[in-house]
């Protein structure tokens, strides 16, 4: 059975050029829906059982989301999304983490930047798919604050600017008093989280640690796993506030 | 004759929220207050007083209209006859004009050819003079109640005549006019013991009454010549000089008592009644030799003991209030001393005593009441109340001056006034300015300064909000240069004048937890704090505000602009370039397109941001040079060491972006190298940028500066630095970019 994947875009060019990144990425046979809005996007999904992804029979696998749409934020539908069992990915030509930052909380796996050459975004989206998610430096800037308590200090990173502007204040996490154990990041993690922040890779974070790869790596998907969970609350008290459920 | 020592506190003008002002310990005397429950019971016992007072006066009037009288105008004739000056009686009309020489009834006869003085013994210097006074005062007396009167003209005529009851119209306007002002200086002295039930408010209500009793006898005296006088007051010396002496040892002693309590203010106070009380046992005696004397020169002693107080009171602390009261006690004593010598000057001239005496001593009540009437309100006095101590001040210098011109070289009374008026008007405009700063220390720095003041720490507290307190504290330090200034974790609602001006208390806006500013002694110690200078303040700290917020809604207006732009070119421009390099037809075009967009989101992202941290953007240019170099199988070598974490400027940040995304661009498109090298420090202000790759790239001066490096030498040169390119031994290229003031924010 071939793979499903649904590629949200609304630029035709853009669109088939994402499509080609994803023939080229997987040696699997693959099926391709193609929507160029929200509404179109939502149709298809519950065609394939609903944003719970339950009772289709046969759900996406993988879901490319481009953030800004001709209806609508793609950030709404990865909100609604939230329990379906595909790995999403954003796709966007912003690369701050105003922008990103929301998105990998509303449930993103990980992000492609658009304007990255082919042969680097077909790189990416083979490591999103196999487990290894993106963490820029800002970003992961960003994940220090947002897991240091709960503070709601967590507003707006001075150098990136859009949010006030886009309206769209996703990156302002509910205030939690206290963050339950199981979403506090462990020593390591903060560890692995600093040194991203001051750009390190991943090969250096390894040396300077004096621990493997992949243990890096693992590190990684646990933050993003924690992230997930202690945004799923947020993400639902955020789309009730708009309205989206 | 000396001053007051006072609290200026109304009931009502203390909020219960002053206890917090208190308990900081800078006011001390103040912590003794009572619960505002109190409040109503006191107004309600002041009404009383003031009812009693009344009832007092109207018992006074009541006792001087009853007292017999002849219809008839007096004036103090040349030789001091009396002379008769207006008439309701008709058998007295025709003498208008004629001097009386002779009062007759019974057998008894009072002679007025030989200069008598019927006026208040208590003026008069000489004591056989006095004797004498006193005599032809009880005789008068007797010669009202005898029965009928005859009056004997220097032209020999002979009237007689039935003394008749005064009644209200007898009494004249001078005596309404001076009982206002005692009735008024009782209740200010009621209404400050009322206040705060203390000691020293206890000494100045005893001032205040003195002072009172004083005005209303002279009052009572002022309204006619030839009247009967009560038995009990023939001789008014022990009395008067008793009310006089009371008030000077209460003055002496409240200044050992506030503000600051003097040790040994018990001994002292001890001695200063002690020495009151043997001075007005011996004018009840009445015997002892040069009586006036001895009375005004113990005044005068207990008025510089004082002055004196008041001198060691500021040395301990230099609390403004004792500066005032000071310069009030030597301008009363300054007068007091005017005003004797021209008593003494015009003893032996009996024809001029009696008008001398009189009107001398009005003034000079006038003043010192007027003085007294001041103190608990000098922080609350406006300007206007301040001119008029300084007018009353001046008038009476001027009328003192007056008298003793007069008594001194005899001069008409007309020349007399016109010079003493012309020496205290030049006086008064030659030394006004001077006096309203020494007296109330009304030195405000000029506008021009204030506002230069205001407009750089509302530029300063724009940039750096969370120095508001310690701004406000320069600002106001600058204003009224005071000795200390306290922060107080306090909120107050404005700003308020505590403990007789000597405290200013400020709340800082917008400060949590609340923090109010505390200033003690203005000027050193030297000034009192006014309401006005609270309403300054306010209006100051209002303005501080306004400016502020006002140059944070510009701030806040540009920046939601640029981020409007910003926005639009992202998303317009940026979707466009994307669309033309996915459509790019080889790729260096493609690359070309990814550079433009690139730069595209780094002007945009500079637009919307206006500040970007060093270290962050340290991380930020590492990641992605090392994305980029990896894409291109280039190895990095990063270093970037600073010294300070600084936060960079928009310029400054997408200035280094650039240029470093060039400088690496230049790498891998050109030098086919294998590694790159970036080196960077910021230290001591200086930046130093080191991209050395080990490519094939030669001889750098020789290069054609197209777009790419001609940007980089733009970007560099606007960031006030230089770039070198130079060869790398073995091979490549090293570029030097040198920022030498990196720091320098203009």
């Amino acid at each position: 059975m071939p793979v499903k994947v649904l590629i949200l875009e609304d630029n035709p060019v853009a669109r088939s050029f994402l499509c080609r990144v994803v023939r080229e990425s997987f040696s699997d046979a693959n099926a391709i829906t193609e929507a160029g809005d929200l509404e179109t996007a939502r149709r298809h999904i519950n065609l394939t059982g609903g944003d719970q992804g339950l009772h289709g029979v046969d759900p996406f696998k993988l879901i490319l989301v481009d953030l800004e749409l001709p209806d609508g934020n793609g950030m709404e539908l990865l909100t609604e999304l939230a329990q379906y069992p595909a790995t999403k990915i954003v796709t966007t030509l912003y690369s701050d983490d105003d922008h990103l930052f929301p998105a990998l909380q509303c449930g993103a796996d990980g992000y492609l930047l658009k304007e990255d050459r082919f042969e680097v975004l077909v790189e990416e989206l083979q490591k999103i798919v196999r487990g290894q998610p993106p963490l820029s430096p800002a970003i992961a800037r960003r994940l220090l604050t947002h897991f240091r308590g709960g503070e709601g200090s967590d507003t707006q990173a001075p150098d990136s600017g859009f949010m006030r502007a886009t309206g769209f204040t996703t990156s302002k996490p509910v205030p939690i008093d206290k963050v339950p154990d199981h979403e506090r990041l462990t020593p390591r993690e903060s560890e692995v989280l600093t040194y991203l922040s001051k750009g390190f890779t991943i090969k250096e974070i390894a040396s300077l640690m004096g621990i493997k790869w992949f243990t890096v790596n693992d590190h990684i998907k646990s933050i993003y796993k924690k992230l997930n969970v202690s945004s799923r609350a947020e993400a639902a008290v955020l789309a009730s506030k708009q309205g989206l459920v | 004759m000396a001053f007051v020592a006072s609290t200026p506190s109304m009931p009502t003008a203390v909020p219960a929220d002053d206890s917090l002002f208190e308990a900081s310990g800078f006011q001390r005397v103040l912590a003794a207050r009572r619960p505002s429950r109190w409040i109503g019971w006191r107004r309600r016992l002041l009404v009383a007083l003031a009812l009693a007072a009344c009832l007092a006066l109207f018992g006074m009037v009541r006792l001087m209209t009853q007292a017999p009288l002849i219809d008839a105008q007096w004036q103090s004739g040349p030789l001091g006859m009396p002379v008769l000056q207006a008439s309701g009686d008709a058998r007295l009309a025709p003498h208008l004009g004629r001097s009386l020489v002779r009062l007759q009834a019974g057998s008894d006869t009072l002679d007025f050819s030989a200069g008598l003085r019927l006026g208040a013994p208590r003026w008069t210097v000489d004591d056989a003079q006095r004797a004498r006074q006193i005599q032809a005062r009880d005789t008068l007396n007797r010669l009202f109640t005898a029965g009928p009167l005859t009056l004997v003209f220097d032209d020999g005529a002979q009237v007689s005549v039935q003394p008749q009851a005064r009644g209200l119209r007898g009494l004249g306007v001078g005596f309404w006019l001076l009982a206002l002002p005692a009735l008024m200086l009782f209740l200010v002295g009621a209404v400050v013991l009322l206040a705060k039930p203390m000691a020293v408010n206890a000494l100045f209500a005893l001032m205040a009454t003195c002072q009172a009793v004083n005005l209303l006898w002279i009052g009572a005296e002022s309204s006619a010549l030839l009247t009967p006088v009560l038995p009990a007051v023939v001789n008014d010396l022990p009395w008067r000089l008793g009310l006089d002496l009371a008030t000077a040892a209460a003055a002496a002693h409240g200044f050992a008592l506030y503000p600051l309590r003097l040790a040994g203010h018990v001994w002292l106070g001890a001695a200063i009644w002690g020495a009151a009380g043997l001075m007005l046992l011996a004018a009840v005696q009445g015997d002892a030799p040069g009586l006036w004397w001895w009375g005004q020169g113990s005044l005068l002693a207990l008025g510089l003991t004082a002055v004196v107080v008041l001198i060691r009171s500021y040395r301990d602390e230099p609390n403004p209030f004792v500066v005032v009261m000071r310069r009030f006690a030597l301008a009363a004593l300054g007068t007091m001393v005017v005003v004797d010598a021209a008593l003494v000057a015009a003893d032996w001239q009996p024809a001029m005593a009696e008008s001398v005496a009189m009107s001398a001593v009005l003034v000079w009540s006038l003043f010192f009441a007027s003085l007294m009437a001041l103190v608990p309100f000098l922080s609350r006095a406006r300007r206007l109340l301040r001119e008029f101590a300084m007018l009353a001040g001046l008038s009476t210098l001027a009328t003192s001056l007056d008298l003793l011109f007069i008594s001194l070289f005899s001069l008409e009374p007309f020349a007399s006034l016109t010079l003493a008026v012309f020496i205290a008007l030049a006086g008064y405009a030659a030394a006004r300015q001077w006096m309203l700063d020494q007296m109330m220390g009304s030195r405000v720095p000029t506008t021009e300064r204030t506002f230069e003041q205001l407009y750089g720490i509302a530029r300063e507290l724009q940039k750096r909000p969370e120095r508001r307190a310690v701004l406000l504290a320069q600002l106001l330090r600058d204003l009224f240069d005071p000795l200390e200034v306290v922060h107080v974790p306090r909120a107050a609602p404005h700003a308020r004048v505590l403990a007789d001006g000597s405290a200013l208390v400020v709340p800082v806006r917008d400060e949590d937890p609340p923090v109010a500013l505390v200033l003690r002694f203005a000027r050193r110690g030297r000034r009192i704090f006014t309401r006005e200078d609270a309403r300054l303040t306010d209006r100051i700290v209002e303005q501080l505000r306004r400016a502020v917020a006002y140059d944070q809604a510009v701030e806040r207006g540009r920046t939601e602009e640029r981020v409007r732009i910003a926005q639009d070119l992202h998303d317009d421009i940026g979707a466009r370039l994307l669309t033309l390099m996915y459509k790019a037809p080889d790729p260096e075009m493609e690359d070309y397109l990814r550079q433009t967009l690139k730069d595209l989101k780094t002007l945009t992202r500079g637009l919307a941001a206006s500040q970007h941290r060093l270290s962050h953007a340290i991380g930020e240019w590492k990641a992605d040079v090392q994305q980029r170099l990896t894409a291109a199988h280039i190895g990095l070598s990063w270093s970037f060491s600073f010294d300070q974490d600084v936060e960079l400027t928009v310029v400054q940040w997408s200035g280094l972006t650039r240029v470093l995304r060039e400088l690496v661009s230049n790498t891998i498109h050109h030098a086919q190298a294998t590694h790159l090298d970036v080196q960077a420090s910021l230290d001591a202000g200086q930046l130093r940028l080191c991209v050395a790759d080990d490519g094939i790239g030669r001889a750098p001066q020789a290069w054609s500066h197209g777009l790419g490096l001609g940007g980089v030498r733009k970007r560099v040169k606007q960031l006030g630095g230089d770039v070198v390119w130079r060869e790398n031994q073995p091979t490549g290229i090293v570029c030097d970019v040198v920022i030498p003031e990196f720091l320098r924010r203009d």
